[in-house]
């Protein structure tokens, strides 16, 4: 992403902040910057040239398929790996050279389960590492149980984090996260193996944290929940940026070309109606019977420059009635496969 | 007040929090070694069968053959005690310090812990302080459990020389100890290398027999293991009886030994720290 690309959303204050003074000023400028980072492992170029800046109160979705490059620029972020060129800096400060202040100011949610003492309990772990934030043991133990609170833990506080479920362990990083109360969060894969209801526990509490006026990075490879959630998204692949914007605007760049449709006509089911509905559709695509036997769904998979509006027409004009008709796959993961697939354009080439 | 002096007292309360971290380290694991409690009970039993082995080697051996001490002759078993106690001790200490740090990294906890407002030194000294506290316990007990159960006999005007011997000792297996987690961290493995030094130490310190009966090189080369260097004072102290006098030579040996070897350890670890940021291998092992 590169400067001329960013597009900020309003900043929120934080609570408690003077609204006419420092804050204001604070929250025009990036609390997370990282300029044309790029990191190689031997030969392997895993970051090139990747431009992120995230503003107070921002939830930025880092999105990308296995080996994008997501993980390895949350640690260039966290200060856990250096860059091999271009700098990064955390609340005006080197990550890498973290001082305990901004160490202070950071949350990190990672993406392995195996971050906690196993055999210890919720509360134990939470308090550790609460007093390796340097609060007294009393008041270690307060702000873990007011974390587990946050996160709907406390009838589990005292058995072993061994014994949690990976949803649970993923609301006690969460919980962990919170203990400071960071200015900085980034959340590492968080929801990969949460059920529905898992993950928009701990996208609430993330986006709770944002609206403190924390600048969030969330990287996932699960397109749809960045829906509604994050403000803006970066789309990496091979370690390269391929998109930068808001979700609208990576949802115009997609162009669906299959949909599920469900049809009825007459007497004809199956392999038949599609025979037919293929000879109506001529140049514009072709309909082909999902499933087994006497289906009612198809897929129309449309030519290059068909119209959807024109195909549906023509089933129409052939007494097809067409009782649904959606993509086959989300517009967002749509625009997701178009900018990873490896015969996709790179945009920085 | 002066800059330079607020900047010492900035220093001065940085190291104050930093140090009351050291407890909840203990406490964490304290609470890990609960819960594995039948750990806690082997290791007792353990140690008091290794003792009574060598109660029954003692049988065999005339006591003609050992060195006296303040004067007088020990049993094999005495003898014996004071090098069991201090090698094991060297053993596990080193071990366990070695291993800390390596466990956070397979627990996957380290990286946790470095993204807290906490000094990589007191991450090393922290992962080890429950095992610095508990070993020189054990150590005790060892020496109480065998003395109760076979009549042996220690000089009550030595417990205080020889735990001061250990406690200078003890800062010398924690430099080695985070030496080998500065290997380990680089390496990947070094569990090998330890135990390889650790035995060679031992077999060099006269811990299980007299070391005269060494050839004379290596003989020698004993007044520079500070393991034979620590034995040696402590059975000075408990065996003979020599108070102080029998122990200060020593602790003027190995006090810079340790502090050369904490020294030492604390920089390999931050370069290798360094290392495995530079290339991208913290989480790797």
């Amino acid at each position: 992403m590169s400067s001329s690309s960013e597009h900020h959303i309003p900043v929120l204050e934080r609570a408690g902040d003077d609204p006419d003074g420092a804050a204001r000023a604070d929250a025009a400028s990036p609390l997370i910057r990282a300029d044309a980072v790029s990191r190689v492992y031997g030969e392997k170029h895993a970051l090139v040239d990747v431009t992120l800046h995230v503003a107070r109160g921002e939830i930025c979705g880092l999105i990308g398929p296995n080996g994008a490059g997501k993980t390895t620029l949350l640690r260039l972020l966290t200060g856990l790996l250096d860059p091999s060129s271009g700098t990064v800096r955390i609340l005006g400060e080197k990550p890498a050279e973290a001082t305990r202040r901004l160490r202070q100011r950071v949350g990190l949610v990672p993406s392995g389960d195996r971050t906690f003492y196993l055999r210890i309990s919720g509360l134990e772990n939470l308090a550790f590492f609460a007093r390796m934030h340097g609060l007294g043991r009393r008041a270690a133990v307060a702000e873990a149980r007011r974390a587990l609170a946050e996160v709907d833990l406390v009838e589990a506080q005292h058995r072993a984090v061994g014994e949690y479920s990976h949803g649970m362990q993923k609301r006690l990083s969460v919980a962990r996260a919170l203990i400071t109360r960071p200015e900085i969060l980034l959340v590492d894969e968080a929801t990969h193996d949460l059920d529905p209801e898992g993950g928009r526990v701990v996208r609430n509490l993330v986006a709770d944290i944002a609206a403190r006026g924390a600048a969030v990075v969330w990287a996932t490879q699960k397109l749809d929940e960045l829906r509604g959630f994050a403000d803006r998204v970066m789309l990496l692949s091979g370690g390269r940026t391929m998109f930068s914007g808001t979700l609208p605007d990576l949802i115009a760049l997609s162009s669906p070309r299959r949909y599920v449709l469900r049809v009825r006509n007459g007497g004809l089911s199956g392999e038949s109606l599609a025979a037919v509905a293929d000879r109506l559709l001529g140049d514009l695509g072709t309909l082909r019977t999902l499933g087994e036997g006497e289906s009612s769904n198809y897929v129309l998979a449309l030519e290059r420059d068909a119209i959807l509006g024109d195909a549906l027409a023509a089933l129409a004009r052939g007494r097809m009635d067409i009782l649904t008709c959606h993509e086959e796959r989300s517009e967002l993961e749509e625009a997701f496969l178009s900018f990873t697939r490896s015969d996709s354009v790179d945009p920085q080439a | 007040m002066s800059a330079t002096a607020a900047v010492a007292l900035d220093k001065a309360s940085a190291l104050a929090g930093e140090l009351r971290k050291l407890p909840a380290f203990i406490r964490r694991d304290f609470l890990v070694a609960w819960s594995y409690r039948m750990a806690f009970f082997s290791d007792a039993a353990a140690l008091f069968l290794q003792a009574v082995s060598f109660y029954f080697v003692g049988l065999m051996i005339n006591p003609e053959v050992l060195p006296s001490f303040g004067g007088s002759r020990v049993t094999y078993l005495e003898f014996v005690a004071v090098g069991i106690a201090l090698s094991v001790f060297m053993h596990l200490g080193l071990g366990r310090v070695a291993t800390a740090i390596r466990n956070e990294q397979l627990t996957g906890t380290l990286e946790s812990l470095l993204m807290t407002p906490t000094a990589t030194a007191t991450i090393q000294l922290g992962s080890v302080v429950y095992d610095s506290i508990y070993i020189p316990i054990r150590t005790a007990l060892f020496f109480a459990v065998i003395g109760i159960a076979f009549g042996l006999h220690f000089e009550p005007n030595g417990f205080l020389p020889a735990l001061f011997v250990l406690l200078a000792f003890i800062p010398f297996v924690w430099g080695l100890g985070i030496a080998s987690a500065a290997a380990t961290l680089t390496f990947k493995r070094g569990t090998g290398g330890i135990a390889f030094g650790v035995a060679i130490l031992t077999l060099g310190s006269g811990a299980y027999f007299p070391l005269d009966l060494l050839p004379g090189w290596a003989e020698a080369s004993a007044e520079l293991n500070p393991l034979a260097l620590a034995i040696g004072a402590m059975r000075e102290a408990l065996l003979g009886g020599t108070g102080w006098e029998g122990v200060g030579r020593t602790l003027l040996i190995l006090v810079p030994l340790s502090a050369l070897s904490l020294a030492g350890g604390f920089s390999l670890f931050r370069a290798a720290l360094r290392r495995e940021r530079r290339r991208g291998s913290l989480g790797l092992y």
